[in-house]
């Protein structure tokens, strides 16, 4: 289901990354890689430049320097639409599902650009259209199984809660089958209750092939959720490594010290 | 269909309608067909034009709904389809039959050709950038000269079926299309363009990330929305059986933009009708009125716009108080 198109699962990197908002430098040649087959989380205090860095991936800035790569493939300068093609795909801290949609509907979207039917399908009752939507439900169908959301199939997401919106949003990424996730603070306003049902869910997605990506400030669910953590300070990299190893990491703890997340 | 705010309401799934649902829609066109036999013919003649203008409120309301997006300028496309009719008919000597085809197909072109440059361009901005192309209509209609008949206009008199009343034609070709273009709409809702035009509309950053672009989105909606549009100024212009630069003025947008408010925003048969008569008949009936009308459409204009943005949400809440969330017929 989460295969990659390619046989050889490609990394995520980041080299030398530089972005600045009109002289003030949020990010200063940050470099880091996201691997296959582990959940990587982005972390940092206030203003670390971890959503900067985040929005840089996903294409909504563009850094002035240094290159961001998918495998081979050079993302820098690529539109976020494009970004889609190339086998990326996103949650959005603030829910953005279509509150029109059913559930269903909402995660058929998430696989519209694997679709191939035209615009005569999409007005007549043609064969070829009728077959593809009746297999981007079902595939949809599957998605919301495996999340265990298919009770929710019929209800349109206003109605949902936040816990279960955000994981509709997980399904709708899921379902454009991407090679690599990002997850913009997946955890933002669930109780814990839904962090402890997210972090199940997200470990449940991980494969050989997959690239999950998670910038968040619950440190509880950093911890829990991910092989492999960086972390940022004043637009910087400061540490690398396993949970265990974030947690002995004197500049981390200095960092964090006073924290009352940790 | 789904509902916004009717989420505890019965629902029927995405592929039929509910079963009283698709009774009125047969029921009203059962009414429609009947209306030539037992009404005169001022009667027949009105209602046809109800129904071709009918059907100029939904490109406009497909332009409100796919692209939460409103124009004062549709005026423009309409124009374009039925002087698209009545030039094939006079140049080519062919009929509606094959005037009303070509109307639809150059509305989209059209469509895409204005949507391009205003892509960047959003809410009241894009209104006041299509109420351009509605003031433009008239000055540009006399400036092609002979070809499109000057003041006097053209006329429409080949029939569609040489042979058969051109009367009944005349209401009917407008009752075929706009059940047509009903039907049409309601499969597009269900379609992976459907899908994507609504998930832009509320959340272009959403459509982007999956693949979609802004422009994308803003050029289908343009493409299909300008598309209807000419396909009604084809019906008008057969209807009526004339075409001439003082029926598409700016008011005949906004009297559009008003069809749309009258039909809640809703793309089936009976809001659009609901919306179509309103603009043909109100200013017949409430002629007497004199200057209450242009104020009255006036408020309403006021009303749509400053909806803001994104309308269509505005407009589905409207709905679910005033008719239990029913949204198409």
């Amino acid at each position: 289901m989460l295969d990659a198109v390619t046989a050889t699962a490609a990394e995520l990197t980041v080299e030398a990354v530089s972005l600045s908002f009109g002289g003030h430098r949020v990010l200063k040649e940050v470099s880091m890689d996201f691997r296959p087959g582990q959940v990587t989380g982005l972390i940092g205090p206030n203003g670390a430049g971890k959503t900067s860095l985040f929005n840089c991936l996903t294409g909504l800035y563009r850094p002035q320097q240094g290159r961001i790569a998918l495998g081979g493939q050079s993302l820098e300068r690529m539109p976020p639409a494009r970004r889609a093609r190339a086998g990326l795909s996103r949650s959005f801290q603030h829910v953005a599902l279509c509150p029109e949609l059913d559930v269903l509907e909402n995660v058929m979207f998430g696989r519209a650009r694997l679709g191939r039917s035209g615009w005569a399908d999409a007005f007549l009752p043609l064969p070829g259209g009728r077959a593809e939507r009746a297999e981007a439900r079902a595939a949809a169908m599957d998605v919301l199984r495996r999340l265990d959301l298919a009770a929710f199939s019929d209800v349109t997401p206003a109605g949902l809660p936040p816990g279960t919106q955000r994981l509709v949003e997980i399904a709708r990424a899921i379902a454009s089958r991407p090679r690599v996730l990002l997850l913009d603070e997946p955890a933002a306003g669930l109780n814990p209750a839904e962090t402890r049902q997210l972090t199940a869910v997200l470990r449940g997605l991980v494969s050989p092939e997959l690239i999950i990506v998670v910038v968040e400030h619950d440190m509880d669910l950093i911890m829990q959720l991910c092989d492999r953590i960086h972390v940022l300070n004043f637009g910087q990299r400061i540490a690398s490594g396993t949970p265990a190893e974030i947690r002995a990491d004197p500049e981390v703890i200095r960092v964090y010290l006073g924290d009352s997340d940790d | 269909m789904p509902e916004a705010v009717s989420v505890l309401a019965p629902r029927a799934t995405a592929e039929t309608p509910p079963l009283p649902r698709r009774l009125t829609v047969w029921l009203l066109l059962g009414v429609l067909a009947l209306v030539p036999a037992v009404a005169g013919g001022f009667w027949t003649y009105s209602v046809g034009v109800c129904m071709a203008n009918a059907v100029a409120v939904l490109s406009v309301g497909f332009l409100l709904r796919y692209g939460g997006e409103v124009s004062i300028g549709h005026s423009f496309f309409l124009a374009f389809g039925a002087y698209c009719t009545a030039i094939v008919e006079r140049e080519l000597g062919l009929s509606v039959g094959i005037g009303l085809p070509v109307a639809a197909a150059a509305g989209a072109v059209l469509g895409i050709v204005f949507a391009w440059p205003s892509r960047a361009l959003s809410g009241i901005y894009l209104a006041i950038a299509t109420m351009a192309l509605a003031l433009s209509v008239p000055e540009l209609i006399l400036q092609l000269g002979p070809i499109a008949g000057g003041y006097e206009g053209l006329y429409v008199a080949r029939p569609l079926i040489p042979g058969v009343s051109v009367d009944l034609q005349r209401y009917y070709l407008p009752l075929v299309v706009l059940a047509l273009v009903v039907l049409l709409l309601a499969r597009f809702r269900r379609s992976r363009q459907g899908l994507v035009l609504l998930t832009a509309r509320d959340h272009p950053r959403a459509a982007e990330a999956f693949g979609f672009s802004r422009g994308y989105a803003r050029l289908a909606a343009f493409a299909i929305s300008a598309s209807i549009a000419s396909t009604a100024g084809a019906l008008l212009a057969f209807a009526a059986s004339t075409v001439s630069p003082n029926s598409f003025t700016l008011s005949t947008a906004i009297y559009l933009l008003v069809g749309t408010v009258v039909s809640f925003g809703s793309l089936g048969l009976a809001g659009a009708l609901a919306g179509g008569a309103f603009i043909t008949l109100v200013p017949q009936l409430f002629a007497a009125w004199g200057d209450w009308v242009p104020i009255i459409y006036g408020a309403a204009l006021l009303a749509v716009v400053t909806l803001g943005h994104r309308p269509a949400e505005v407009l589905a809440a409207l709905r679910a108080r005033l008719g239990g969330g029913r949204r198409d017929a």
